[in-house]
């Protein structure tokens, strides 16, 4: 190991100043990731502890954020198609549905108004339920009824038009998609917000394992770090291998937490793929790709955050 | 070079440390501290490299006042003070060789000036046959020579040893002592903190003495116990 020593000459001190201020190493990304993947592997079980928790939080992250996409997708849908739904009572004649078509048209603001027969209306349903179910085999008869579709040209119509169309007397009633829209975004924000409350709860959690793991790494290594310290190493440069031991165990959770989270989206999309057909599902492919970098991101500032805080005390003086 | 003004400091749980210092080194003296343990030698020491602050005070370091340096600056201020303690402070993993880069290698020093440099400091000391032992394998009069080597492998103008010889045999101690000795030579200053009275008598140099916190006596060409 000992270099070619060459003749001892003068170690001639160079007067008082000249200091090679804040020059990052060429070398020290690769020494402080070796050292970080190093203080990773030596804490075992800890780091597999960290890394489990970590993945708990962001599991429960992103379980949140798709459960809130998939309701923001089917307000969504609601919304592209508003329109006041009449339905009509059973048995009217020909004569009174043209009534109703012209009371309807009169309405401040309906811009059109299409018949829906009682064949239309189930061949529609049969449609949303798609090829499983086979409606003709266990309906003896067609329940569905007759209704027009009133279409407005603005949304903030739709709640007048329903309830005037509401009173007509061969109407049996009018609905509009706004309750629906409105419902829907109430759940999706109580969705977001408990899984921030949960998410948040548990980072904090994951962040004490963190810092208890990486205080491991610290404690292993300190008389390495006094002399680092008393050499004049800086802060940061005796911070990096703690900060990437603390980014390791995030990404290693990161990605641990988005392999469970997409193979159990997938399987539940198929398994219940079919008996709920009205949920827009985002394929899980997309999941994945959405999900990838926003867990990533989380998991390493988790992980970050945790080593700052383990280093924090032992390098302040 | 150094330059102590009114120094005290007191300790939380209520320990007088240092009681009104005020010295002044000048440039390429050699200076031994000497008191029994437990005089405030050390806290002494530790305030030139500025790993304790005075609590009242000034503590001067190549001119600038260290008491009221940014935290950031002190590596910078570190890398101008050699520092060697009486436990040597070895990685036990790294061989000699490693150890004296290993200061070199944390400050960012380019690669291709580490080896040279590492092997200079080597020489200087004595060293660099035994540069591929591991601490263990060295004897504790070697050790020490790798942990002064660590300590000048900055090219520092001030090298403080504090306590340099209390692990080491009389012969051994007298070694060191001309070695640093010789560093001073060269031009380094250097400040030893030492309860070794033989040594501070053979080599005759400027003493200061300290008593429980005070300075007591600071002489030119001085004895361990004063007097002439």
């Amino acid at each position: 190991m000992p270099a070619a020593t060459r003749p001892a000459r003068a170690v001639r001190p160079a007067s008082m100043p000249r200091v090679n201020r804040g020059a990052r190493p060429a070398r020290g990304a690769a020494y402080f990731i070796r050292e970080g993947v190093e203080g990773f592997k030596r804490n075992g079980l800890m780091s597999v502890a960290a890394v489990t928790i970590t993945m708990v939080t962001l599991t429960a992250l992103g379980a949140a954020f798709i459960v809130a996409s998939t309701l923001d997708l089917l307000a969504a849908g609601v919304e592209r198609n508003l329109e006041v739904v009449v339905y009509l009572r059973e048995g009217l004649r020909q004569s009174d549905v043209g009534a109703v078509r012209t009371r309807l048209l009169r309405l401040p603001g309906v811009t059109e108004v299409a018949f829906v027969s009682k064949e239309d209306a189930l061949a529609s349903f049969q449609q949303r339920l798609g090829g499983k179910v086979d409606l003709k085999e266990f309906l003896s008869h067609n329940p569905l009824p007759e209704s027009f579709a009133v279409t407005a040209d603005r949304p903030e119509r739709l709640e007048a038009i329903a309830a005037a169309a509401g009173q007509l007397p061969q109407v049996e009633h009018a609905s509009y998609g706004g309750p629906t829209i409105d419902r829907l975004t109430a759940v999706t924000r109580i969705v977001r917000l408990a899984g921030l409350v949960a998410s948040a709860g548990l980072a904090l959690v994951a962040m004490i394992i963190i810092v208890n793991t990486i205080r491991l790494t610290v404690f292993a290594r300190r008389m390495e770090i006094e002399v680092m310290r008393l050499v004049g190493a800086t802060a940061w440069f005796i911070r990096w291998p703690f900060v990437i031991e603390g980014a390791i165990t995030g990404a290693v959770a990161a990605c641990a937490a988005l392999i469970l989270i997409t193979g159990t989206y997938a399987w539940l999309a198929w398994t219940m793929g079919g008996s709920l057909p009205f949920l827009p599902l985002i394929s899980p492919l997309e999941v994945a790709r959405d999900l990838a970098w926003k867990l990533m991101v989380w998991g390493v500032l988790i992980g970050i955050g945790g080593s700052l805080l383990a280093v924090r005390r032992f390098l302040s003086h | 070079m150094v330059e102590f003004r009114q120094v005290s400091k007191v300790y939380p749980n209520g320990v007088c440390a240092l009681r009104d210092v005020t010295l002044r080194i000048e440039p390429e003296e050699f200076v031994f501290i000497v008191g029994p343990t437990g005089t405030g030698k050390s806290t002494l020491t530790r305030m030139v490299y500025r790993e304790e602050l005075p609590s009242s005070g000034q503590v001067l370091v190549g001119g600038r006042n260290v008491t009221q340096m940014p935290v950031q600056q002190v590596p910078f201020l570190r890398r101008r003070v050699g520092v060697v303690f009486q436990d040597f402070k070895l990685l036990p993993r790294k061989t000699a060789w490693e150890n004296v880069a290993f200061a070199l290698e944390v400050t960012g020093t380019p690669p291709s000036e580490i080896a040279p440099r590492v092997g200079e400091v080597l020489e200087v000391v004595g060293l660099a046959p035994r540069a591929g032992a591991i601490p263990r394998e060295l004897s504790a009069g070697e050790q020490q020579r790798v942990s002064i080597a660590r300590a000048l492998v900055h090219r520092p103008p001030l090298l403080v040893a504090d306590e340099p010889t209390g692990n080491l045999d009389p012969d051994t101690s007298w070694e060191i002592v001309q070695l640093l000795s010789r560093i001073n030579l060269r031009g380094t200053t250097v400040i030893v903190t030492t309860h070794d009275k033989t040594i501070v008598d053979i080599l005759r140099k400027r003493v200061i003495a300290l008593d429980r916190g005070a300075v007591i006596r600071d002489e030119a060409r001085g004895l361990y116990a004063g007097g002439h």
